[in-house]
């Protein structure tokens, strides 16, 4: 409570270094080229450095003060005769200090109730210790940066490097997502891969993680079925949708169509793109999967069940389309003109033209396009959550249920909460698969989409 | 076929058989588009008529029950709102600063590279990886409360940071040159000049590219499953470390019940979150087309 206080006093502090050294720097003004920087600036210099220093004393205390609290509350006399067991001792701190910062809390243990009191009093005291040594360490940055209000003291070049330094950092965040995305992956895989050896995971055809009591670890895990169910869904039938449609759309848009249809149709596909996937499921499972099921049950199938790929599929493809189409778009666009008015002053007629000259010259454009509709229909999650089904099916049926990668991620770890299970491990596994297959899908595609942009520049 | 008499009654077939195949593919073009528009159109109309009768004011401000004549949405929105209000604090600092240090600063060397090769993937990295990341990071190693708008926040705000990087840098990239040169005529410094006159230039750009970022994190579902935002929340959270859920989760939660007086509930709910998302998206054109200056 105290320290949130004192990050605000500071912040006060560095409000009043602000003015106090902008009214400094400009009775030192004498005339034109008499400073090296504006008053302003030296005001910003000021303020940082009684923020700044301020700032990572409170966080170092922030960080320090719960072990010193701990300490002084174990030297207390009410914390003789507490359980030397680590565990039971940690869940009595707990809850002791829960009571202590929240009055309404109630005590499930009465040595918890005892240590209440030690702990408040050492939370108050550490607490203003802490508030004295920031604000300290706050007037002696403001002390030092005031003497530095000087006429050729260059504030703007030193205020400029630090701004330099907050970009950076933030540019640097995007390769620390990535580092932190591959560690994490590669991390939690490699205690998946202790219990289970790769290849047995790779090639495997038997997927049944809840049965891991068995002798056999290595045959319950093989995850073949749900990379065919993840290409099934995503990658054929998914994609048997998307691309006529999605392609037939780009092209009726950039060739047929006139300025007005053009305007009003391209955001109403858009919206197409900005559905959540939720929603989509939720349709998926509502609608189109007992259509489907209805369907499969009239052509003689029996009891085909509700939960089927191509359902999900289906509604996956749909989900694609404005995306393939937007893809096909950019790369018709980037045939260059003369290339169509050629064919058609030799008397092509326009699909000709089209089917010709402008879709053999757009195509390396439309396979990037088409790769980055894959890489995103197989890492799609919630319409296969809602509509495909758990079962490992290695079938080529699209009327039978069928999981992927993604479901099995979502299956793995809402379940049951122990954490180190080959179950729960393997899903990090299978997150690795996706990362890696959709970082290649989407490395190729990117670099073929560059090359085909240069190539008609 | 004589040399080149088009009147003879083989050439006329011929032209006859093109113009229908090219009347064909017109149609099938058209086809496509109408079929695509016509499933939209599909989807909406299922929801509005399943859910229309369910949107009252005891659902809009009511919470999750098990009953579903008395469970309401306010307690999920409410979650996304404080949830949403995490990310965009990170996310939008972070994607703008990011996108003014690539675009007008950044030297060209090898790990430059290096940075926007990460970004451009991250952008296209399937959203569960990112829960993944949000499941080991936040949760196990740094033990964040689970199911809490923080967590979730931070996640969603990594998800979205690439995407505002990219439409930061592309408005930045936008600002024509002789401003740039203009204001380093009067002698102003490089980041006076980016933060006094590029900047400003660009925002409604960067703006546009938040929102639409922004919509998609709303919409969001599968990363917050990860970090297990699917708490059953009967009060709305009061704080950022309160479990909750998000409007997407409720709808994905709800079509899990078998009551079916739930279907109801789903609709009504999908109904409020695309209002929420239609209005986000309408803000951007509208900041679009009002802001944007052709040089």
């Amino acid at each position: 409570m105290i320290l949130t206080g004192v990050l605000l006093a500071v912040l006060g502090l560095g409000l009043v270094g602000w003015f106090a050294a902008r009214g400094r720097a400009r009775l030192l003004y004498t005339g034109r080229g008499s400073m090296h920087s504006m008053p302003a600036y030296h005001g910003w210099h000021l303020a940082l450095w009684i923020v700044v220093p301020a700032l990572a004393a409170w966080l170092v205390w922030q960080a320090v003060m719960p072990g010193l609290v701990q300490g002084a509350v174990f030297a207390t006399p009410a914390a003789h005769g507490l359980p030397t067991d680590p565990f039971q001792l940690g869940a009595i701190v707990a809850e002791a200090q829960t009571i202590a910062s929240d009055p309404n809390a109630v005590a499930f243990n009465p040595e918890a109730q005892g240590l209440v009191e030690p702990f408040r009093q050492a939370q108050t005291k550490f607490g203003l210790i802490g508030a004295v040594i920031v604000l300290i360490v706050a007037f002696a940055g403001g002390a030092f940066g005031f003497t530095r209000v000087r006429p050729d003291f260059k504030a703007r070049t030193h205020v400029e490097r630090l701004v330099l330094g907050v970009l950076l950092a933030a540019s640097l965040l995007a390769i620390l997502t990535t580092f932190g995305i591959v560690a994490s992956l590669v991390f939690e895989a490699g205690m998946f891969f202790k219990d289970v050896s790769p290849i047995a995971f790779l090639t495997g055809t038997h997927w049944s993680p809840a049965s891991t009591m068995g002798d056999n670890i290595n045959n319950n895990f093989g995850a073949v079925p749900l990379f065919w169910g993840t290409i099934y869904i995503g990658a054929i039938i998914a994609m048997v949708v998307a691309i006529p449609l999605g392609l037939m759309s780009a092209i009726y848009l950039t060739q047929y169509a006139t300025r007005d249809v053009r305007k009003w149709v391209k955001p109403l596909l858009e919206i197409l793109a900005g559905i959540p996937t939720v929603v989509y499921g939720y349709f998926a499972a509502l609608t189109v999967a007992p259509l489907i099921r209805d369907f499969a049950a009239s052509l003689g199938m029996a009891n085909p069940s509700t939960e089927s790929a191509l359902a999900a599929g289906l509604v996956m493809g749909v989900m694609i389309i404005p995306f393939v189409s937007s893809m096909a778009d950019d790369a018709l666009a980037a045939v260059p003109r003369a290339m169509s008015d050629g064919s058609l002053a030799l008397g092509a007629t326009r699909s000709e033209t089209i089917k010709k000259v402008l879709l053999p010259a757009a195509l390396p454009g439309i396979v990037a396009g088409v790769m980055l509709a894959i890489s995103r229909a197989i890492g799609e999650t919630m319409i296969v959550v809602m509509a495909a089904g758990a079962a490992a099916n290695l079938s080529a049926n699209p009327f039978a249920s069928m999981t992927t990668v993604t479901y099995q991620i979502v299956q793995m770890l809402t379940g049951d909460q122990e954490f180190n299970s080959p179950k729960t491990l393997s899903a990090f596994a299978l997150g690795l698969v996706l990362f890696i297959v959709t970082l290649i899908l989407n490395i190729v595609a990117l670099r073929v989409v560059k090359r085909f942009r240069e190539a008609y520049e | 076929m004589s040399k080149s008499d088009w009147n003879s009654p083989e050439a006329v077939r011929r032209l006859a058989k093109r113009h229908a195949a090219e009347k064909r593919f017109k149609l099938v073009g058209l086809g496509a588009i109408v079929l695509s528009l016509g499933f939209l159109a599909l989807l909406l109309v299922i929801m509005l008529k399943n859910g229309v009768a369910g949107l009252d004011w005891d659902f809009l401000s009511g919470s999750d029950s098990t009953d579903a004549t008395t469970a309401g949405v306010w307690g999920a929105a409410k979650g996304s709102l404080l949830t949403m209000l995490v990310t965009l604090l990170l996310s939008f600092p972070m994607g703008v600063l990011a996108a003014i240090y690539l675009e007008e600063f950044a030297p060209k060397k090898k790990w430059i590279e290096w940075v926007e090769v990460s970004i451009n993937n991250l952008a296209a990295v399937p959203s569960i990886i990112f829960g993944l990341l949000g499941l080991a990071v936040f949760i196990n190693t740094f033990q964040m409360p689970r199911s809490s708008p923080l967590v979730g926040g931070l996640t969603l705000a990594l998800m979205t940071m690439p995407v505002i990087v990219i439409s930061g840098r592309n408005a930045i990239k936008a600002v024509p040159p002789s401003i740039r040169e203009a204001a380093y005529g009067i002698g102003a410094s490089k980041v006076q000049t980016t933060f006094h006159h590029v900047l400003p230039l660009a925002l409604p750009g960067i703006l546009t590219g938040t929102i639409i970022g922004m919509a998609r994190a709303l919409g969001e579902t599968a990363p917050l499953l990860m970090i297990g935002m699917r708490a059953f929340v009967v009060t709305p959270p009061d704080s950022l470390t309160a479990p909750s859920s998000v409007l997407p989760m409720q709808i994905f939660l709800w079509s899990d019940e078998i009551d079916k007086a739930f279907v109801q509930n789903t609709s009504a709910a999908i109904i409020v979150l695309l209002v929420f998302l239609l209005a986000m998206n309408g803000i951007a054109i509208y900041l679009r087309n009002k802001f944007e200056v052709r040089w």
